[in-house]
């Protein structure tokens, strides 16, 4: 286990410096001089090439990365070019929506996608079996923007039931919360779709199994083999889905946030680029790659004791 | 230039221009400050596009404007939503005969809301803080002319030139440069922003919002809100939803004009619009191919029908202006806007005459904002009707900033000059439109800046644009207007987009608005 997890987290390292340095490197050649971007069409060339200096931005391309992943390593991710705000601090607020967000909207999805894949799976072929079959269709076929805009429409502005978009802050968690719920649907019902599809296919094929016929056979209810024998079986794939859902879902914030106009991860991306914020951008994207390597890594781990014979294997 | 975003453009060579400095020199007519507007409450006003920083001296973002300038900053003279010259800071100023002297009156009395008191010494610093070698104001060549700022006696600023510029006040009064800052909260600039005006800044959530309440210490009368917050709405959607669901009383600028349809003929809203200082145009580059000659420039602007771009692009609300010059500007000539009535047929012979009877290839690169990606097409296929196969490329701001404004790599490009009074754009050589004859636009600037007459300035500037026209420099589209729409009991909103700042001075809620501010373009 040891030896299993020094390598896990070697290669975890390994592949942020490689991250880092694709980063740095697109971010490098993308086209816009942050320093003209600032100070727009009206600025005088001298005042331009005197902010490129302030910036930092004169310097070699190598001592440009090295002092980036220099703070990054120690911690001190500096300020930001254009809002002249610590990066860390602007990070921790758009944290505090996206992580709730996030986990809101995987609760959802959860809660959706259990029960209707084992229902989809137990009742194929019939009436109920079908209707999932069809409405998770649609949940992934639907783009998230037009779920929210419909969403927005319908219970924020019809019935003004909840916010149409904002965040108060956390000083009011009720009200926080409350502005939390349509983005967390509108995220969490197209990943509770997706997910209902590989929760019905991997609950279908243990049902075909043989382990589980033998397991009827013996005189076991469906309610009983499932319980002991099936779902331990149709846990692996579900958990390696979801671990790449996550990925699915951080992605789906960015969309989303601009949606609801939440003061997330994703809108302080958009407009980093937008505004060719480039430390801010390399930061949240450092950030989120980290984030989800992690993921990844808790999803390998978890294998080992959902299936004790993967350790055997290694 | 370009969209609410991002202010642009402007003369590297400096000019902006700006009304009668000589003319209404010597002036201290009072500033329609004695009203003191009833009513209470948080306002809330939508805005689409956030501050990227508060730091209005570094970066020309409009937003920053919008929510900083006249509202916690305030500078010695300032727009009224008119576009006429009112004295703020300064009580009175004078013009000395040659034209090379400005000598301001500082009020007293006045204190930033950190409780500092404000002095000329202050004003002198923020002056000498915009023309440091060192500086990077956004719109620091507009300052370019000045050679000295100094105290004078106990309660003056005198300001020189290096040669007359009837624009001086104007370009102090219209653009960031102009704000008077506090010498000790300067170094807090980017994330506390302090001034003498009518709010304090009280707090910020990067691409969110951005809150004040009143200034205790402000030296005029209160605003009739009790509170102020700017909310930031990414998608013209949820700003729409945003107002019609309450969480905002004020949409300060609709960013798709064709959604005013939403609010129009409903008594529980209000519809505000009015001119901005914009110049919506198809900038032509002159440099080189067909495009260099003017016959080809002048089918271009007779194959579109800007009246029908108007209408599509901003839903009717806007002027067709024809020329580099808005409704509001003391040279205004509407005539300009008759020089290229849409006429297919004679766009088609001039080509001929041209050289080009079978037309010629040609891209239109177009940046990301709506007005840009209605009207592309539009004038695409108004080109095409003409013989002049057009090719719609859409790229991202900064690759517009970059590729069509810095290198000049285009051919046509569709953007608005947001700057007020931004003539001398065609005196600049190195602008990236290359107009052929800029030196001898220059001198007629010159001479236009250097008159002493108010009638002797405005012809000096209507030869510029009658020159500019008939050379058909650029496609100039329209003028657009800024839209406004506000729960019906808000009062005291400019009713113009003439200034960068969303002027809320003057803004109450249930509240009354004096004949004096009504006069000076606030809302009843």
């Amino acid at each position: 286990m040891a030896r299993f997890l020094t390598v896990r987290i070697g290669l975890l390292l390994v592949s942020l410096v490689g991250a880092s340095l694709l980063v740095f490197t697109v971010l490098a050649v993308l086209p816009g001089s942050p320093a003209q971007v600032i100070l727009g069409t009206q600025a005088t060339p001298a005042s331009v090439r005197q902010l490129t200096i302030q910036l930092g931005l004169d310097k070699p391309l190598w001592q440009q990365y090295l002092q980036w992943v220099g703070g990054l390593a120690s911690a001190r991710l500096g300020s930001s070019y254009i809002s002249h705000q610590p990066i860390g601090a602007q990070l921790v607020q758009a944290l505090q929506v996206t992580g709730p967000l996030v986990l809101l909207s995987l609760v959802v999805g959860v809660v959706v996608a259990v029960p209707a894949g084992m229902v989809g799976a137990l009742r194929h072929g019939r009436l109920a079996g079908t209707v999932i079959g069809v409405l998770s269709q649609i949940g992934v076929a639907i783009p998230t923007f037009v779920g929210g805009i419909v969403l927005i429409i319908l219970v924020a502005v019809k019935a003004h039931l909840l916010p149409s978009g904002g965040f108060p802050g956390w000083a009011e968690p009720g009200q926080s919360l409350r502005s939390l719920v349509l983005p967390a649907i509108t995220l969490g019902l197209v990943e509770g779709a997706i997910l209902t599809r590989y929760i019905r296919t991997a609950v279908m094929e243990v049902l075909a199994s043989d382990y589980l016929r033998t397991a009827r056979a013996k005189g076991l209810s469906l309610g009983k083999a499932m319980r002991r024998h099936g779902l331990r079986n149709v846990l692996p794939p579900i958990v390696t889905v979801l671990g790449l859902e996550f990925a699915g879902l951080i992605i789906g914030a960015i969309v989303v946030e601009n949606v609801f106009t939440l003061p997330g991860i994703g809108t302080l991306l958009l407009s980093a680029v937008q505004n060719r914020d480039l430390i801010v951008v390399e930061d949240i994207v450092m950030l989120v790659s980290g984030v989800v390597m992690l993921v990844n890594l808790l999803v390998d781990l978890s294998y080992r004791f959902l299936d004790p014979r993967m350790v055997r294997r290694t | 230039m370009s969209g609410r975003g991002r202010k642009a453009a402007l003369s590297a060579g400096a000019v902006a221009i700006a009304l009668t400095a000589a003319a209404c020199g010597g002036g201290s007519s009072p500033s329609g400050r004695s009203t003191a507007p009833t009513g209470g409450g948080p306002l809330t006003v939508a805005s689409s596009v956030a501050p990227p920083t508060l730091d209005l001296t570094s970066n020309p973002a409009a937003a920053i404007d919008e929510a900083l300038d006249y509202n916690v900053y305030q500078h010695l003279v300032q727009l009224d939503p008119k576009g006429h010259i009112v004295p703020v800071l300064a009580t009175a100023y004078s013009v000395s005969a040659d034209g090379l002297t400005y000598t301001f009156t500082v009020r007293s009395g006045v204190t930033f809301s950190n409780g500092d008191p404000m002095t000329p010494a202050d004003v002198v610093f923020s002056l000498q803080r915009a023309m440091a070698p060192n500086s990077t104001y956004p719109y620091k060549a507009v300052l370019g002319g000045v050679t000295s700022v100094a105290v004078s006696g106990t309660n003056q600023v005198v300001v020189t030139l290096s040669k007359p510029n009837n624009q001086f006040l104007y370009d102090l009064a219209a653009y960031s440069n102009g704000v008077v800052l506090d010498p000790k909260a300067v170094g807090t600039i980017a994330t506390a922003p302090v001034g003498t005006g009518p709010y304090k800044f009280t707090g910020f959530v990067p691409n969110y919002s951005l809150s004040f309440t009143l200034n205790p210490s402000y030296w005029g009368p209160k605003p009739g809100v009790s509170s102020l917050v700017f909310r930031y709405f990414p998608n013209a959607n949820a700003e729409n939803s945003a107002l019609q669901s309450g969480q905002v009383q004020v949409v300060d600028n609709l960013p798709n004009p064709q959604d005013v349809s939403q609010f129009k003929g409903n008594s529980a809203y209000k519809v505000i619009a009015g001119p901005t200082n914009g110049k919506i145009q198809m900038t032509i580059n002159n440099s080189s191919g067909p495009l260099s000659h003017a016959k080809v420039r002048q089918a271009i602007s007779y194959a579109t029908d800007k009246q029908a771009i108007l209408q599509a692009a901003g839903a009717g609300y806007g002027t067709v202006i024809g020329s580099d010059t808005v409704p509001g500007d003391p040279w205004y000539l509407p005539s300009l806007a008759q020089v290229y009535p849409y006429n297919p047929a004679k766009a088609k012979q001039l080509l001929t005459e041209a050289g080009y009877p079978s037309g010629f290839a040609l891209t239109l690169t177009l940046p990301p904002y709506g007005y840009a990606q209605t009207a592309g097409p539009l004038i695409a296929a108004e080109l095409n009707a003409v013989g002049i196969r057009t090719t719609i490329k859409n790229i991202q701001w900064p690759l517009w900033i970059s590729q069509v404004f810095l290198h000049g790599d285009f051919q046509l490009t569709i953007v608005d000059h947001v700057e007020a009074r931004d003539v001398g754009n065609y005196a600049n050589c190195g602008y990236y439109w290359k107009y052929a004859q800029c030196s001898q636009v220059a001198s007629m600037l010159s001479a236009a800046q250097a008159a002493t007459s108010q009638s002797g300035m405005v012809s000096g500037y209507q030869q510029i644009l009658t020159k500019i026209t008939a050379a058909a420099v650029n496609d100039w589209l329209y003028n657009p207007d800024q839209i406004t729409v506000a729960k019906a009991n808000i009062v005291g909103l400019p009713t113009s987009g003439r200034t960068e700042s969303f002027d809320l001075t003057h803004a109450s809620i249930g509240g009354t608005v004096s004949a004096q501010a009504q006069a000076q373009g606030y809302s009843s």
